[in-house]
């Protein structure tokens, strides 16, 4: 099958380039002329929309197996489909635990048939306890190449050091939300002004800032190559600079969401918004936003953690943290396009992330068409999640993913 | 019946000061009822009121009932201490049970902040927070303030420390807001570990030294220590916070002026407060539980007006 995009602005190195037609041949999407277009094919017209290579997310969650309810392989698939995703990592915070060849074959044989292309996080620790180590090595014949306890920091200064080492044998990468869990315990929401005012226990900066200052000084001392994920504050930001300019092997991300709220939205104690790290304050998302245009932030990521309706339906201290993040991410890059650009905003879903893999093939196998004006309403009605919290359920939200591509496969959404 | 600006009670926060003129007008009134043979009057009758409690209280709820009784009302209770029930579960059934029940008001004390918030997006009654976590407790504050008016004649201009356990404590927090509203001097004292790291930018002084406390201020209201909500270490010893931290009748006799002290209750006698000083005639502790049922007879009567 032939599909002609007319007149489709294409987002890559660094700008929106003019409006050109390409061809999608079945395996791979080049631009074309009028002469080089072949007998059949299917015209699909982009005017206003914007493409680029298929999107890659870092940082998501199943649920699967353990807790079907909230999302399953299948149902996580078919969001990061629709949302314009060819690729994604998954997070290990299963039950049990992605941490045996059983587990890793379960989610791979689910996928193999799917839309996106699934990379398999392992726990680096067993039931990402932080204490004994997950079998790497062998994992790593099954494919695995990137190990990370997923929601929960690998705190023990020991065990980061030793992974670190350990993985060097096959290139593994550690993948690590860094925090300090004691200077965060207890704690409902960023440590500030706000929470003072909400008599709420605070998750200090310092909680993730220590962490990663730790770590990062770990990675000098044994080498090997680390991926930090989802930071929040201006100094992680600091630190994470000064390391890559020192020629650290690391890398890191932010949350999408974490740039569109700051802690004063949690004012009216709305549980959608509880998530982790938590959302810091404005200094800190304008930090974050100064670490993607400098290439310190690779990436930008989901962090979709889908959760039932009881796990969110009650007092803010007792609910669980997180937020759903592949539908409505479309709509917050545009949210963003202001004050970021199309072209860093799609370099951190597309060669960002690749880099951070290791993978800088120049092979156009994946595409995402999205168009930035179409508005829609998000609800129950079209949301692919098993699970519904978000901030943004039930509301208009502008910017929608038109068409995606991935090795071979056409998917098409209007 | 002078206008109030919310239909809820769940934080001073949420309240202006004039809204704050006119409970303690109000108060003022219903005091003067309390004063009379026949204490009751029949405001609220054919209003119903669930107090509904999640946590233990003794002061607060009787505070509370006996204001409501005092205006007519009819009044159903709810305790329970969620000792073998998981809390959220427990907050969500007890709204579907209330909307069952149609009442009119809610009386509510938990112990996660923002609880009577959560509650107020889901039925339709007056709320009033009776207490929520380590946030806020109007009444209590309101109550406070009531009575250093009463005491000293104004609120604006007076200095007021706030000593003992700022962080876990929502009587501190509504104290700040209420005090600040109605223009007086907020000062904030006790061990470094207890105090809210960033509680100087609500605009309140921040003194370790509770002699240098007790110096500077004209009323000190000494609060609990909060043992129940201590989930970690904040300092080495009930006896050292007392040799350090607790106001005894020789640290008043130093001062060489008089000020008013106040306490929330229930006081842990000997550790923040000893004997000498809460019986003495400093204290106006039990003006403070007085004063409570006159305020709260004024915040029930005002929120049921806003229906």
């Amino acid at each position: 099958m032939s599909i002609l995009f007319k007149s489709l602005r294409f987002v890559a190195e660094g700008e929106v380039k003019e409006a050109s037609d390409f061809l999608y041949d079945g395996k791979s999407v080049k631009k074309t002329t009028e002469e080089q277009l072949p007998d059949r094919f299917t015209t699909v017209d982009c005017t206003g929309f914007l493409g680029s290579r298929g999107w890659v997310d870092l940082r998501c969650l199943a649920s699967e197996p353990g807790m079907e309810f909230r999302e399953t392989i299948a149902s996580l698939c078919e969001g990061l489909r629709v949302s314009g995703f060819t690729e994604a990592v998954l997070m290990p915070n299963t039950v049990p635990v992605v941490q045996s060849k059983n587990e890793v074959a379960y989610i791979q044989q689910k996928s193999q048939a799917m839309f996106p292309t699934l990379h398999v996080q392992a726990a680096v620790t067993k039931d990402t306890a932080g204490e004994d180590f997950t079998e790497m090595i062998d994992l790593s014949h099954y494919g695995v190449k990137i190990f990370g306890d997923g929601i929960h920091p690998l705190a023990n200064s020991d065990r980061f050091m030793k992974a670190l080492q350990y993985l060097q044998k096959f290139g593994g990468i550690l993948f690590d939300h860094s925090y300090d869990p004691l200077l965060a315990l207890f704690g409902q929401m960023h440590e500030g002004i706000v929470s003072t005012k909400l008599g709420m226990k605070g998750i200090p900066g310092l909680a993730e800032e220590m962490a990663i200052q730790k770590n990062l000084s770990i990675l000098k001392y044994t080498g090997g190559t680390l991926h930090l994920q989802a930071i929040s504050t201006a100094k992680s930001v600091d630190l994470i600079r000064k390391a890559k300019e020192e020629g650290l092997s690391v890398t890191a991300d932010v949350s999408l969401y974490q740039l569109l709220f700051t802690d004063k939205d949690l004012v009216s104690f709305d549980t959608a918004l509880k998530v982790l790290p938590p959302f810091r304050e404005e200094v800190d998302r304008v930090a974050l936003m100064e670490g993607l245009k400098d290439g310190t932030i690779d990436a930008l990521v989901s962090n979709h953690i889908p959760l039932d309706f009881d796990a969110k339906h009650s007092e803010f201290d007792l609910a669980a943290f997180g937020m759903i993040g592949l539908q409505t991410f479309a709509p917050g890059l545009a949210m963003l396009e202001k004050e970021l650009g199309w072209p860093l905003l799609i370099q951190k879903i597309t060669d960002g992330p690749r880099g951070v893999l290791g993978r800088r093939s120049e092979e156009w196998d994946s595409l995402t068409i999205f168009d930035p004006e179409e508005t829609w309403y998000f609800d129950q009605n079209n949301n692919v999640s098993l699970s519904a919290n978000s901030p943004w359920f039930n509301r208009q939200l502008k910017g929608r993913v038109k068409f995606v591509i991935n090795k071979g496969k056409f998917s098409q959404h209007l | 019946m002078q206008a109030f600006s919310v239909r809820h009670l769940l934080g001073i926060k949420d309240i202006n000061p004039k809204d704050i003129e006119t409970i303690f007008e109000t108060a003022d009134n219903f005091k003067d009822v309390l004063n009379r043979p026949i204490k009751k009057v029949p405001s609220l009758r054919d209003i119903t009121i669930a107090n509904i409690f999640f946590e233990n209280s003794t002061r607060t709820r009787l505070s509370f009932e006996l204001a409501e009784k005092r205006l007519s009302a009819d009044t159903i209770n709810f305790s329970s201490s969620n000792s073998s029930v998981k809390k959220g579960e427990t907050l969500v059934d007890t709204v579907n049970n209330i909307l069952a029940m149609k009442v009119d008001m809610v009386v509510m004390r938990h112990s996660s902040p923002g609880a009577p918030h959560f509650l107020s997006r889901h039925i339709n009654a007056n709320i009033i927070n009776a207490g929520d976590g380590t946030h806020e407790h109007p009444t209590q504050a309101l109550l406070d303030a009531y009575s250093i008016r009463e005491k000293l004649g104004e609120v604006a201009g007076k200095k007021v420390a706030i000593i003992g356990d700022i962080l876990h404590s929502r009587v501190a927090l509504s104290n700040i807001f209420c005090l600040q509203k109605l223009g007086a001097e907020v000062m904030v004292c006790g061990p470094i570990t207890l105090l809210p790291k960033h509680i100087s930018s609500l605009g309140v002084k921040v003194e370790l030294d509770v002699k240098k406390a007790l110096q500077w201020c004209d009323v000190a209201n000494v609060l609990r220590i909060q043992l129940e909500r201590q989930q970690i270490k904040y300092f080495p010893s009930l006896r050292e916070y007392s040799l350090y931290y607790g106001i005894n009748k020789q640290l008043l006799d130093q001062l060489g002026k008089s000020i008013v002290i106040m306490h929330p209750g229930p006081i842990n006698r000997g550790v923040e407060l000893n004997s000498d000083v809460a019986d003495s005639e400093h204290s106006i502790i039990l003006h403070q539980v007085e004063n409570g049922v006159a305020i709260r007879m004024a915040v029930l009567y005002l929120l049921a007006g806003t229906k």
